[in-house]
């Protein structure tokens, strides 16, 4: 499972965010993206020695100044299921639609061959004219 | 990529990493990839008394970015032809 | 990060830069080596007192901040008891 798809399923969910400077974040994941930047909404941010607090409304923290995150246990069960259920349908369909991690190769095989086509279409056609 | 090159020509050696933690790990070097991150095998650690934290441990992964060094076996690499490797890539780096 | 493929559904310790040692299973990783661990559990090491495990749960690390991940043997780390173990923690690394 990959790292970003157990942050992408976070959302709403409460987590606890450490920076590499000690500072401690607690609150509810709003967004994130790629490179582990987040929002998090009603926080409740400590101090490295964790002896001052501070209540935000909202925060945004860069992923690159992130130690780790510490996320429900539940998640786990929830992510490797959603991933069996696209696994699941990705098959019904033959492959056409495939998320999750087991499909990381399969999407972009998929993408490279959809833009290939008409892109071949398009060179006949201009040495047709 | 030369170090890189180097490193997979010592695959299955022995060889002792030490880390910028201080910590000192001798094993078999397993693999190397472009960051220089390194499996060893059948590691211990140096000074095993002082530093029980991974006594269950068999084998690991060690991130290129916190080696400090690598003691080589020096009857496994060529010295001579590293130099002449190095002295033509610094050369093909200056003609780019 | 070909190499971090053989640690997945292993009982794995991970070294991180500020020293802490953490135990738990691998259930995934990157090309950056960010690494999910479940069951997770920190080890503080001290000379005083015997090993102290802290229950983390699920917990998502990012790669920059990981030294070294090692598969554990699981029956020579079960049979250690922890509670006997005096050492020193590991020291964070510096450049």
């Amino acid at each position: 499972m990959l790292p970003l798809s157990l942050l992408n399923a976070a959302q709403n969910k409460p987590m606890l965010v450490e920076l590499k400077n000690g500072e401690t974040f607690n609150g509810h994941l709003v967004n994130c993206d790629n490179f582990m930047n987040i929002t998090l909404r009603e926080v409740y941010q400590t101090n490295t020695e964790g002896d001052r607090f501070w209540k935000l409304k909202e925060c945004y923290i860069r992923g690159s100044t992130i130690k780790y995150l510490r996320v429900p246990d539940t998640l786990l069960d929830a992510v490797k299921e959603e991933q069996n259920r696209a696994r699941d349908a990705g098959r019904g369909a033959r492959g056409a639609f495939v998320s999750g991690n087991r499909g990381r190769g399969a999407p972009a095989r998929g993408g490279r061959g959809g833009r290939g086509g008409p892109m071949r279409g398009g060179r006949g056609r201009g040495r047709g004219a | 990529m030369l170090i890189f090159s180097v490193f997979k020509t010592l695959t299955d050696q022995q060889v002792t990493v030490e880390l910028k933690n201080d910590l000192s790990i001798t094993g078999v070097l397993k693999s190397v990839d472009q960051f220089l991150n390194i499996r060893l095998d059948n590691i211990k650690v140096l000074d095993e008394a002082r530093h029980p934290h991974m006594m269950a441990v068999k084998n690991c992964f060690i991130r290129g970015s916190v080696v400090r060094y690598v003691q080589l076996p020096s009857e496994h690499v060529d010295t001579q032809l590293l130099e002449d490797a190095t002295r033509r890539e610094s050369l093909a780096a200056v003609k780019r | 990060m070909s190499s971090l493929q053989g640690y997945v559904d292993r009982r794995v310790i991970l070294i991180l830069q500020d020293g802490r040692v953490i135990v738990g299973v691998m259930v995934g990783f990157d090309q950056k080596s960010n690494v999910v661990l479940s069951e997770s559990k920190e080890r503080v090491y001290s000379m005083d007192e015997g090993v102290e495990e802290i229950p983390l749960g699920l917990y998502l690390v990012k790669g920059d901040m990981i030294v070294l991940i090692g598969e554990l043997d699981d029956a020579v780390d079960q049979a250690v008891d922890l509670g006997t173990i005096h050492a020193e923690p590991i020291p964070p690394i510096r450049y």
